[in-house]
């Protein structure tokens, strides 16, 4: 301690120079001069005097620099551990009070309170300033969301009337201006929308069942300024989105879709185009405006894929990136953007598979005519979209002897639509089995022996595979007008399991391997419509080599 | 006063029809039957498409009305778009000059024959 040693060092000094005076005083012979012995005796207690001082003021030098340095640890240690510490409690939730009660020596948190008085008086000060702003922060936001709630509430109820309005009055010009205020009305219903999402509270509202993908698109449409300028390709008829996801994706696809429109010239169309993908359904929505910098893609992609919230980048007038951020967050959907092939700019919208399901052909259209809508399914933009409607070619595919061409879809789609809407949420594996009837028709299928007309066939050629396997469903022969109905739905799904399970893994490793038949892979790739067409000179030889199998 | 339902969609009816209030043609009322020409093709929207089903056999607008579950007046929109495609054609009952519809005597007689028959 150099305190002490300087006292002590000053004590010594002191001492040495009494003893010094001492002995002088008593060593000088009594009958010497007085004067001297004075002289030397009060020097040396001068000297002691001044000895002394100046070890007390350098004692008092550095106790204070001591109580400086001191002093210096405890305001940096308050401002580098104690204030964040105590912020980042507040921050997690924690009350004033509470944290104050915290940073106290006998709190949660003593290692790091404030020992002084006025650190103390300070952490009082900021964290109850803290949890001021911070109620008023979620007073405000509550207040918003209540609003947006009710917006959304009196939209929606407008939109419902509006509507019953639209069924009552024929007349053109009335007409006109009731879907006028219903689509006012519906841009309205998108902004409530928005505030609500941003201020946290739950959005639109629910839709009981699960929503065409066909629908949900249109939804999002009619919720945007320019959806005459919007077009749609390649939506898949049976594809929907689940209830309690649409709402979100429609409002992601909204607010994408009228930023498209209004970055691109109003004399531009924006496309939109539905595939399927391994991963779930890719809706792309493409613009042929301005292409985005690099920074601003980067901006756009972390605007809507940043983990945490903040509201804090909101610009006010921007909110649209916002609010696809926050939704993507909930519903697990990836948005991504990039340039176009069109020279504007392309965002991607991954739904995820959980979220997608497929609806039977009759839940939308009438049984006797669900027939059409399978072959109808889109020309096949992509590879991908061809495979997702897979049941589409499949069912051109299938050998359709005769005319009956309302029939024909009934074998090969209406089985493989009830498997999985009866397990739709399930995803991925119930997804699958659509394709199954595609791959009936592949190599390995003979595995699967038709019950109808035995496992002879298994090194014939595809094409007369085909025509097993339809024979297996009408083993009578060419299904009659009336008894058809019955025996198509039940017939194939009486099909052993492992059979499927033969085809579906072919499936598997033709997408692997990329080395798909001849047979298999040239209706996929022909536009739908073709393939169905092709068919029907088809269809008379499939019918032969059937009646040669048997 | 309406509330929203459980069967609502999501889709307005203006999106069906771009906008549009009225048809592209006049002459279509609630019982002219529309035939459809040829099946649906890709690229359409899910209504032109069961229109066109529907119609494999003559039906008339406001049975495709309520199948579609839209109001009569977008029915006639979308339909006379099928038309003007050349997708569907439509039979017009034949009215005489006074407005009537014309009977074929001939016809009611076939049609008394039949009841008969019954």
């Amino acid at each position: 301690m150099p305190l002490s040693r300087v006292r002590s060092v000053a004590f010594v000094c002191a001492l040495t120079s009494g003893a010094l005076a001492g002995v002088t005083a008593f060593a000088v012979p009594a009958d010497g001069s007085d004067a001297l012995v004075w002289t030397v005796s009060g020097g040396g207690v001068l000297l002691t005097f001044t000895a002394g001082l100046a070890a007390w003021f350098r004692s008092r030098e550095l106790r204070a620099v001591e109580r400086y340095a001191e002093l210096e640890a405890d305001a940096v240690r308050f401002a580098d551990t104690t204030l964040p510490a105590a912020i980042a409690r507040a921050a997690q939730g924690a009350t004033a009070e509470r944290v104050l009660a915290e940073f106290t020596p006998t709190g949660r948190q003593a290692a790091v309170a404030p020992v002084r008085p006025e650190h103390v008086r300070a952490l009082q000060e900021a964290v109850r300033a803290l949890g001021r702003s911070e109620a008023r922060r979620a007073a405000a936001l509550a207040a918003c969301a209540n609003a947006a709630g009710r917006m959304q509430a009196i939209s929606t109820s407008t939109l419902a009337e509006l509507r019953e309005m639209e069924e009552r009055h024929n007349d053109g010009d009335v007409l006109a201006d009731l879907l006028h205020v219903d689509h006012r009305t519906a841009q309205a219903g998108r902004l409530a929308d928005s505030i609500a999402v941003l201020s946290g509270a739950r959005s639109g509202r629910r839709w009981a069942r699960p929503i065409t993908m066909e629908s949900v698109l249109r939804g999002a449409m009619g919720r945007i300024a320019g959806y005459r300028r919007v077009r749609l390709r390649a939506v898949p008829p049976t594809l929907a989105v689940a209830g309690h996801a649409a709402e979100g994706v429609m409002h992601v696809l909204a607010e994408l879709l009228d930023n498209a429109c209004n970055f691109s010239p109003p004399s531009t169309e924006v496309f939109t185009y539905v595939g399927e993908v391994p991963a779930g359904l890719l809706v792309t929505v493409e613009d042929s405006g301005l292409t985005m910098g690099d920074s601003a893609l980067r901006r756009a992609e972390q605007a809507v894929s940043g983990d945490t919230p903040d509201l804090s980048a909101l610009t006010g007038t921007r909110l649209g990136l916002a609010v696809v951020g926050h939704l993507a967050r909930k519903h697990d959907l990836t948005v991504s953007f990039r340039p176009s092939a069109t020279g504007g700019t392309a965002v991607l919208v991954l739904i995820p598979r959980h979220l997608i399901s497929r609806i039977e052909e009759t839940a939308t259209a009438p049984a006797a005519s669900a027939t059409a809508a399978t072959p109808a399914a889109p020309a096949a933009a992509t590879p991908a979209a061809a495979t997702a409607t897979g049941a589409a070619p499949a069912a051109a595919q299938a050998p359709a002897p005769g005319p009956d061409t309302a029939r024909r879809p009934a074998t090969g789609s209406i089985p493989s639509q009830r498997t999985p809407s009866g397990a739709a949420p399930q995803g991925h594996a119930d997804a699958l089995p659509r394709r199954r009837p595609a791959q009936q028709s592949g190599p390995p299928a003979p595995s699967a022996p038709a019950p109808g007309s035995g496992a002879t066939a298994a090194s014939t050629l595809p094409k007369r595979r085909r025509g097993q396997t339809f024979a297996a469903a009408h083993p009578e022969g060419l299904p009659g007008a009336s008894a058809s109905a019955d025996d198509s739905a039940p017939a194939p799904l009486s099909l052993p399991r492992p059979a499927r399970h033969g085809a579906r893994f072919h499936a598997f490793r033709t997408a692997v391997t990329g080395k798909a038949g001849p047979e298999s892979t040239t209706p996929r790739a022909s536009d739908p419509a073709t393939a169905e067409d092709k068919d029907s000179p088809d269809s008379p030889a499939s019918a032969d080599t059937r009646g040669s199998d048997r | 006063m309406s509330r929203p339902g459980p069967d609502d969609r999501p889709d307005r009816l203006y999106t069906l029809t771009s906008g549009r209030s009225r048809p592209s043609r006049e002459d279509l009322d609630l019982v002219t039957l529309i035939v459809a020409e040829s099946g649906p093709a890709a690229g359409l929207s899910s209504e032109l498409a069961t229109i066109l089903r529907l119609c494999a056999h003559p039906t008339s607008v406001v049975e495709i009305s309520a199948e579609l579950g839209l109001p009569v007046s977008i029915t006639k929109i979308l339909v006379s778009d099928l038309l003007d495609a050349g997708r569907a054609t439509a039979r017009h009952p034949r009215y005489t000059a006074s407005g009537r519809p014309e009977l074929d005597p001939a016809t009611l007689e076939k049609v008394l024959v039949g009841l008969r028959a019954l």
